[in-house]
């Protein structure tokens, strides 16, 4: 102890000296409080924020101490009083956090110690009496701030002249690039692949469906001294055209976007309208919709494409993530699961447009990102009117013709209904006090001939109900509904909704706040203006998140890999763009094409980078093997839709039929919850294209778990590929497996009696290339052996049906 | 091809497992694979059987009772419940919970009975628990975050209430690989009446890789597609594998720096060895008469028969070498609360009296089964539900509804201390007062015994290092021996 008290002692006079420089510095005059305020502010404040905050504030609260306000931070902790103004050395917020007999310090638990002067300063704060400055709350500082890259304007980028390298590689300005990127780390690109490769490539990439053996002679007529430009071009223009793109790219969106068509949770029922929202997002990418359009209709297309379903449709996309419908008496519980949901929709729209992990914000400021709270909440406001649910979805013109139809029915029927009251009410009255004039008789009659007609107007109105239930009523999507939502909206402390602090209005993120097109909706009347304002500023010309994430995306389906490898964050903890420079040309190139995404396909297509070979070489491996600078073409597995599509098609089963409701390759039971039980056999049924499965959420199928489809649970930006032995069982012997060998086996026997000829075919439907001699002979055995349809199912199952080059 | 992550970890753990690494020691490839972590500075590589520091327990046997199995009516003895029933509950007169309005306190219908040395009391239901309570280290202090089933089962399993997140026995196969050659690493084991609430989430592989999924296999339920089909004979099929291998084989040669296509090769013969080593662990005809009388298999009660032998089937699984064992008993709810599962809303009596039987004598006889082959030294055995009920009862019914402020849960066997409790209940079990503690703290526990420090076990998703224990955790020292 003496020891202790001993270096303290002269930890001060030495300070003492260190301290006269930091005086002078910040000119603080002695007993002025407003000097010492601003010394806290400056000085005290961004250690305490950057060093104890994380762990001491209200929604941590280690050590039950929380530090952020002068009231909390003079009540002290578990371990007591932590600071008595003007007395450091009875404060343990100041002698925890110096070293003890050569021990580290006791604070802070986890990171870096005060350094020598910062204990320095916190010391003197304390002797100053420790004042603190009106309604200043202490806050963690995120890792990232406005200067990060991400957030910084999009980049007015002129593609670099590469003066050395292959010729062919200096024309393009994605090659440029990336040329020089390459140059920079002693890296050269392959040489141009083989046309076979190419159109396989390419063909899987824009349709998620192999070439056909004819588009693959075609083309490779078309390169007789390899690849060859025009006949790349012409390639590209008609996959873009080709109706299998926008199912296979909408596929891509339906994965960031978290599309899943059942409510998740406990019951997980099955929601069986939500493909209109599916079909809408895959004609949206056929017709290469404008994406800052589609995005104005993701969050508001009930309120710009009022009464034209197909628009509205579009803001399905906030009510089609998972919920929790079971319901809840206690009160408590029920705001917590209001919230939750809230929280959903905040996170898919900060994850899917601007690339920003926004729900790490719900608790606290983002610790890595500058995300405020306060942001949240702007955003919690912005949706707080939606709830999930179906809704009326129809043109003006479908809801005036039928009720132009309903209305003489209805009135007719109201007509009848009338007299029938009116005759019910007389026979009531006659048989409680018949008129004293009237006959036995002629009471009798009267009440006859009243039930008389009463019959017949049952009759009639009975008629008329059917009628009227004949016409079709209007359809009933999972669209969601809005509610009025006044307000007021509060941060809720440590994300709990019994907890509210202050008032925020729908908004925009404070980090952009410095751009013209920051906003904040300030009349609360209306919910749909909050939206709308919403997606305006996702999508104004300054912006730059959105194109840049955008962008990212395209790049990804194409290489693998994204310029930023982690496609829905763009903080922090996210990675770094490979090439930066490239990133903003390419953002800005798609805002140039006015949003539209097939130039900017074909913009990367027809560069030499796309349509260089696999081949893997020893050196560049060595330094980049994932080929990040794309030194080579990265070869890739299918994704599971690929793989079933392509069995599908080998087996010239493919059902091509688009839209309308999905098929299921499971069993759907009801008691009370929902049970997906997985089918054992496929029938002709689902030989569809596997995006129009109906993808409920937490159900296992088979080929498509197997081989890393996700749960629509979380949103998938970037699908794993992973090998496991469950692949082999469901490949090997699932009857879908089975019969799709039968049909494909079938199929080669109609093409022709000779063996070497349904080889060949076999080859090519599966392969896209043609067999050698020693693989014909091969197969011949085999086929020897197990049959044609043996033959087959080892295709199916073999590695080269699923990888491409 | 795959993410940098993924690719990596392909490499390093499904083939490692496979006893292949040597033919992925590419340059470097091992060195990058650490580099893959954004959080952890160390060597550690996942799925190779390394662990973070020396464990206790090298795998884990995990019992499920959903539908919230009622703290005070099995574990948790509340002398003034019994001394208070019929009296309202002090401070909470009107209390409104998950389905409405509650009554009174009400006594367990059961008295508790002391048990072993310790005279630690537990429900006279549970007779033949009674003889481990010496090995059990019980938790009475756990909190929840939902008073729901669903969003409670998956908290329990995932850490997170959301689904979407991969549960313990997924970071386990993650963190650790396979210790077999011919069985899946995770095992989930669904009861005859079903799946529980949120059924899959709660084996689910989150986003971790699809091969760290739960394959779900029970007494009454084979592994999905492991049957060659009826339509294949056993020639053909030979003759096809070899043929595919062949395929395979000539493609690797021209495309040899694709370890994946090793990999995919290597998973088609781990396939072809679980489907003979899976019906030969399912057969639970070599056990002796005593071994299926003791755990109850032969019972004309068709549901502790069921369970009976999916208990006799986890400890088949764990003495193959299977990392993560999840046994469930009982199932999601039906229409009727309380039929399928523990949920006893209306009768709790009646309730009970079907659902404990069929869960005493199996589990007990498991884990005295356990304990006799010695597997209890490096198995850790954890009991699970996702909250717990209520003291009073619900409304004009003989019910109790879900109490999310405390619960039950409890573990024995590697590394944990017999004989102990950690934290307490109010009087009356309404709420966690002493150690409260939560399904993050228990995990942090495990991957502790485990071998595994909970701060770094995690994985990047969508702007976040995922971990199964989220922001929070502490390891409860207090019940490791």
């Amino acid at each position: 102890m003496r020891f202790a008290l001993v270096w303290r002692l002269l930890n001060s006079m030495f300070f003492a000296v260190a301290f006269c420089a930091l005086l002078s510095q910040h000119g603080f005059a002695e007993d002025s409080n407003e000097q010492a305020v601003k010394f806290f502010r400056e000085t005290v404040a961004p250690v305490l924020a950057a060093k104890c905050v994380g762990c001491h504030r209200a929604d941590n609260l280690k050590g039950q101490f929380d530090i952020t306000t002068p009231q909390n931070l003079l009540k002290g902790g578990e371990s007591g009083v932590a600071l008595v103004p003007g007395q450091p050395l009875k404060s343990s917020l100041y002698l925890r956090t110096i070293p003890h007999e050569g021990e580290k310090p006791e604070m802070p638990e986890k990171g870096e110690a005060l350094t020598e002067l910062e204990a320095e300063s916190l010391r003197q704060w304390i002797s100053s009496g420790a004042p603190w400055p009106e309604g200043f709350v202490l806050k963690e500082k995120s890792k990232a701030d406005a200067s990060f890259w991400s957030f910084q304007p999009l980049a007015h980028v002129v593609p670099p002249d590469v003066k050395s390298g292959p010729e062919a590689w200096r024309t393009h300005p994605i090659d440029r690039f990336l040329l020089q990127e390459m140059q920079a780390k002693g890296l050269f690109p392959n040489p141009p692949a083989t046309p076979n490769e190419f159109i396989r490539r390419i063909t899987f990439d824009l349709t998620g469906l192999p070439p056909t053996p004819e588009e693959i002679e075609q083309f490779v007529q078309a390169c007789p001294n390899g690849l060859h430009d025009a006949a790349i071009e012409q390639l590209i223009d008609r996959l873009l055209a080709s109706p299998r793109y926008g199912e296979q790219w909408g596929r891509h969106w339906l994965d960031v976007i978290r599309f899943g068509e059942s409510r998740g949770y406990e019951r997980n029922e099955i929601i069986t309208n939500l493909w209109p929202f599916r079909d809408y997002i895959i004609r949206s990418f056929n017709e290469d919709k404008p994406f800052d359009r589609m995005i104005h209709e993701h969050l508001a297309g009930d309120v710009i494409g009022k009464d034209q379903p197909k628009i509205e449709v579009g803001s399905a996309f906030l009510v089609a993530g998972p919920y929790d419908d079971v319901g809840n008496q206690d009160a408590v519980a029920a705001a917590q699961i209001r919230a939750d949901q809230m929280d959903e929709m905040i996170r898919a729209t900060g994850e899917a447009f601007l690339g920003l992990s926004i729900g790490c914000a719900r608790c606290h400021d983002h610790k890595f990102d500058p995300i405020l709270a306060r942001d949240y909440y702007a955003f919690y406001a912005t949706f707080a009117g939606t709830v999930h649910g179906p809704r009326e979805v129809a043109t003006l013109e479908a809801r005036q013709a039928r009720a132009a139809t309903l209305e003489p029915l209805q009135k007719l029927k109201q007509s009848k209904q009338n007299e029938k009251t009116e005759i019910e009410k007389r026979l009531a009255e006659l048989k409680k006090t018949p008129p004293e004039s009237a006959s036995e008789n002629s009471l009798e009659d009267s009440i006859a001939t009243l039930q008389d007609r009463q019959g017949l107007l049952k009759g009639e109105i009975a008629e008329l109900d059917t009628q009227i239930s004949k016409i079709p009523a209007l359809p009933v999507w999972w669209v969601g509904n809005h509610r009025s939502a006044p307000g007021p909206f509060h941060v809720f402390v440590g994300g709990n909704p019994q907890q509210k602090s202050e008032i925020v209005l729908p908004s925009g993120l404070d980090v952009f706040n410095t751009l013209p097109s920051k906003y904040e909706v300030a009349d609360l009347t209306h919910e749909a203006t909050r939206r709308v304002a919403l997606a305006k500023w996702l999508t104004a010309p300054d912006q730059p998140l959105v194109p840049r994430v955008l962008a990212n995306r395209i790049w990804q389906y194409h290489f693998g890999s994204g310029i930023v490898d982690t496609p829905s964050d763009f903080g922090y903890l996210g990675g770094r763009p490979t090439h930066p420079a490239l990133l903003d040309w390419i953002a800005g190139e798609l805002v140039k094409s006015g949003w539209k995404l097939k130039p900017l396909h074909k913009l990367i297509l027809t560069s030499q980078a796309y349509r260089q070979s696999s081949d893997w070489r020893d050196d560049p491996g060595k330094l980049d093997a994932a080929s990040r600078l794309l030194w080579r073409f990265p070869p890739r597995r299918l994704s599971a839709e690929e793989i079933r599509d392509s069995m599908l098609n080998a087996a010239g089963m493919l059902n091509l039929s688009m839209g309308g409701p999905g098929f299921r390759l499971y069993e759907y039971q009801q008691d009370n919850v929902a049970t997906y039980v997985p089918k054992d056999v496929h029938g002709p049924e689902t030989y569809r294209r596997t995006v129009y499965h109906h993808t409920a959420r937490a159900s296992r199928v088979d080929v498509l778990t197997d081989f890393d489809c996700p749960d629509p649970a979380l949103a998938e930006p970037r699908r794993a590929s992973t090998t496991t032995p469950l692949q082999a069982l469901t490949m090997m012997n699932h009857q879908f497996s089975i019969d799709m060998a039968t049909k494909f086996a079938g199929r080669l026997e109609q093409v022709s009696s000779d063996m070497s000829a349904r080889i060949q075919v076999a080859y090519l439907l599966a392969y896209g290339r043609s067999p050698t001699d020693r693989e014909i002979s091969q197969a011949a055995k085999v086929i020897q052996q197990v049959g044609l349809k043996g033959f087959c199912h080892a295709l199916l199952n073999s590695n080269e049906f699923i990888f491409i080059r | 091809m795959t993410t940098r992550r993924g690719f990596l970890e392909t490499i390093c753990g499904s083939l490692s497992g496979l006893g292949l690494s040597h033919l992925l020691m590419r340059d470097g490839l091992l060195a990058n694979a650490s580099a893959a972590s954004k959080t952890s500075g160390s060597t550690w590589v996942p799925g190779i059987g390394q662990t973070h520091f020396p464990a206790k327990a090298k795998r884990v046997l995990q019992i499920y009772c959903p539908g919230a199995a009622s703290h005070i009516d099995l574990w948790d003895y509340k002398p003034e419940l019994f001394a208070r029933s019929g009296q309202p509950l002090p401070g909470e007169e009107n209390l409104v919970s998950f389905q409405g309005k509650n009554g009174n306190l009400m006594a367990p219908p059961w008295e508790f009975v002391p048990c072993g040395q310790t005279g630690k009391r537990i429900s006279s239901l549970l007779p033949h628990m009674a003889s481990h309570v010496d090995d059990i280290a019980f938790i009475h202090s756990m909190k929840a975050k939902t008073n729901t089933h669903g969003p409670g089962c998956v908290l329990m399993n995932t850490g997170h209430v959301q689904e979407g997140f991969p549960s313990a026995g997924a970071w386990l196969s993650y963190a650790l690989g396979s210790e077999n050659d011919n069985l899946p690493t995770f095992v989930a084991l669904p009861d005859l009446r079903g799946e529980p609430p949120n059924g899959k989430a709660n084996w689910s592989n989150g986003f971790l890789p699809a091969k760290h999924q739960a394959v779900v296999m029970a007494a009454h339920l084979d592994i999905r597609n492991l049957k060659r089909p009826a339509s294949m004979s056993a020639d053909e099929e030979a003759a096809t594998r070899e043929y595919l291998k062949q395929l395979n084989e000539q493609h690797l040669e021209k495309n040899s720096s694709e370890t994946v296509l090793a990999a995919r090769i290597a998973a088609y013969e781990l396939a072809a060895r679980m489907q003979i080593s899976a019906p030969e662990v399912s057969d639970l005809a070599s056990e002796s008469m005593q071994t299926h009388e003791a755990y109850g298999t032969t019972s004309e009660n068709k549901l502790l028969a069921a369970y009976a032998k999916n208990c006799l089937l986890s400890r088949r699984l764990l003495e193959r070498g299977v990392r993560f064992v999840n046994l469930y008993c009982a199932s999601r709810a039906s229409g009727v609360d309380g039929l399928l599962n523990w949920d006893a809303h209306k009768t709790l009596k009646a309730d009970y009296e079907r659902h404990a039987p069929v869960f005493d004598q199996p589990t007990a006889a498991l884990l005295t089964d356990l304990k006799q082959r010695g597997l209890l030294e490096d198995t850790l055995v954890l009991w699970t539900t996702e909250f717990g009920r209520m003291p009073t009862h619900q409304a004009n019914t003989t019910g109790r509804d879900h109490n999310p402020d405390a619960f039950t849960v409890w573990m024995m066997g590697a590394g944990v201390k017999g004989g102990t409790v950690y934290g307490a209940t109010d009087d009356f079990g309404r709420r966690s007062v002493t150690n409260p503690t939560n399904v993050w703290e228990f995990y942090a526990t495990v991957l502790h015994l485990m071998g595994f420090d909970y701060q770094r076990l995690s994985w990047y998703h969508n702007g976040f290092d995922r971990k199964i224990t989220d922001v929070h955790g502490r390891i409860i020292r207090e019940v490791m021996s």
